[in-house]
């Protein structure tokens, strides 16, 4: 289990980027760091993952295997993706063709555009975030930290994406990442560290109510897609049977169940779903894997 | 380990910064084995000279290579600052050692010389004082001390500078003495000496750098 305690960190002698933090993140875990530009959240990343070592106080109980998706992933790099990342798992101590094997697994699973031969300096900003990504999974880590992971992803990458910190948290890992909002968070996160001027406050369980929604296709009028997953409090969305069940948080629910009438879908039923934050994660992973 | 000198020099290799500086050192050295038909030591020591300084713009080159986002990433994967350290230190030897050939082997291609038994030794020598002297100054001259590159590249031309030319600097005093002894075979105790002193002062410089960068981060 990582243990951030007492930690403070100023860079050189400027002013304190963080004062006395506690927080300790538990395996299986999905944790959001939530605070404003300048709050001191990717300091706090950079100190879970070791890159940057506290001024005061220590972090300790890091697990072995630890992936790490940085805010930015400037791509200034000729190394192609596939090589980038074969490179990358040798490090982490597998063999080339493991590395390989994983890599491309994980490329197409991101869908990469732009091909996984080519430079990466020549992808675009959501392509080379995807290669970040897969680093950060080459091998399955124990703890996954991401700083803003959803920033240039494509609506599709984002459904993967959640599935993938679903998945991390379902073997056992422990997730931490940062985004500003709170739709996003929320849909992904069993608990939330506010972060501000440095401090962070105690974390709060979701307490989250859920509704699954069942719509149809009418036929009689025509239907659209109003892309699901990016409306507000929008959990998971996954076609079954030919009808389709949206996990909505309870005060979105009505907004979304007007977008569904406004787009000719039909509603044949809405259930409240029992809370359970901590379960949130590997339920996701499950309804994704059968959507697929 | 391995992975991760493979990966540094993949990076390094692909960006291809370290050409500058491998081309300098081939300028100088063939100015210095071809235009000159004085005794081997003599030319050694211009050889050496021109590798200290080389080795230090490439130290510098491979570092910055890797853009601090990027290194964190590789630091993350390897699990240590160190290391990645280590990495670039080695693969700047990798590539310090190929010039050390090539600072041997041109003066004997280029102009028909005599050689004394103790020229190679003691040319060898040198040639590794002066890497390590350069990768040490390049070491505190890179990108992970130094954020401005003008207030580094000041540093480094002083540093340089002051190694080659200061009395008493090791590579000065190989240099004198090799230039002016009649038989190298009297050299090689002051040089074999001096080696060590030259290691130690890359280590020194390679901790110094490694605790201000994680002091950085």
């Amino acid at each position: 289990m990582l243990r951030v305690e007492a930690v403070s960190k100023r860079y050189g002698g400027g002013n304190w980027v963080l004062h006395e933090v506690d927080l300790t993140v538990e395996p299986g875990v999905v944790a959001a760091v939530v605070g404003g530009n300048g709050s001191g959240k990717t300091t706090l990343l950079r100190l879970m993952v070791g890159v940057t070592r506290p001024t005061r106080g220590s972090v300790t109980g890091r697990p072995e295997v630890v992936g790490y998706v940085p805010e930015r992933f400037p791509p200034n790099e000729r190394l192609s993706a596939l090589a980038y990342l074969r490179h990358l798992g040798r490090i982490r101590g597998m063999s080339a063709e493991d590395a390989d094997r994983r890599a491309e697994e994980l490329l197409e699973r991101l869908s990469l555009q732009g091909g996984f031969d080519s430079p990466l300096r020549t992808l675009s900003k959501g392509n080379s975030q995807k290669v970040a990504l897969a680093q950060a999974l080459i091998r399955p880590p124990g703890l996954l930290v991401l700083d803003e992971p959803w920033s240039g992803l494509d609506v599709d990458a984002h459904g993967v994406l959640a599935a993938i910190i679903a998945e991390v948290a379902a073997d056992g890992g422990a997730v931490v990442f940062t985004d500003h909002r709170e739709s996003v968070t929320r849909a992904n996160a069993s608990l939330v560290h506010r972060i501000a001027d440095g401090r962070v406050a105690p974390a709060a369980d979701l307490e989250r109510e859920v509704m699954e929604v069942a719509l149809t296709a009418t036929g009689a009028r025509e239907t659209e897609d109003p892309e699901w997953s990016g409306l507000d409090g929008v959990l998971t969305a996954a076609t079954h049977q030919g009808r389709l069940f949206v996990r909505v948080d309870r005060e979105h629910s009505d907004a979304l169940l007007t977008v569904a009438l406004r787009h000719g879908w039909s509603v044949d039923s809405v259930t409240p779903e029992k809370a359970h934050p901590a379960k949130a994660g590997p339920d996701e992973a499950t309804t994704e894997r059968a959507a697929r | 380990m391995n992975a991760l000198i493979r990966y540094s020099f993949a990076t390094t290799v692909h960006n291809q910064r370290f050409l500058a500086p491998v081309v300098l050192f081939f300028a100088c050295a063939g100015v210095a084995s071809g235009n000159n038909s004085g005794p081997l030591p003599g030319v050694y020591a211009l050889n050496a000279g021109a590798l200290l300084l080389c080795a230090a713009w490439l130290t510098i080159a491979v570092i910055s290579v890797e853009d601090p986002a990027h290194r964190a990433i590789t630091v993350v994967a390897a699990n240590s600052h160190a290391r990645v350290l280590a990495a670039s230190v080695a693969v700047t030897w990798l590539i310090s050692l190929a010039l050390t050939v090539l600072g041997l082997a041109l003066p004997l291609a280029l102009q028909p010389r005599p050689v004394g038994a103790g020229d190679l030794p003691v040319g060898l020598l040198a040639h590794l004082l002066c890497a390590s002297m350069g990768i040490a100054i390049g070491l505190l001259c890179s990108r992970l001390v130094f954020t401005r590159p003008g207030y580094a590249l000041l540093t480094a031309m002083v540093l340089v500078a002051a190694s080659l030319l200061t009395t008493g600097s090791p590579p000065n005093t190989v240099f004198k003495r090799m230039a002016t002894a009649t038989d190298s075979l009297t050299v090689l105790p002051t040089v074999a000496v001096l080696l060590p002193v030259g290691l130690a002062v890359l280590a020194v410089a390679a901790v110094a750098t490694h605790l201000v960068s994680v002091r950085r981060d």
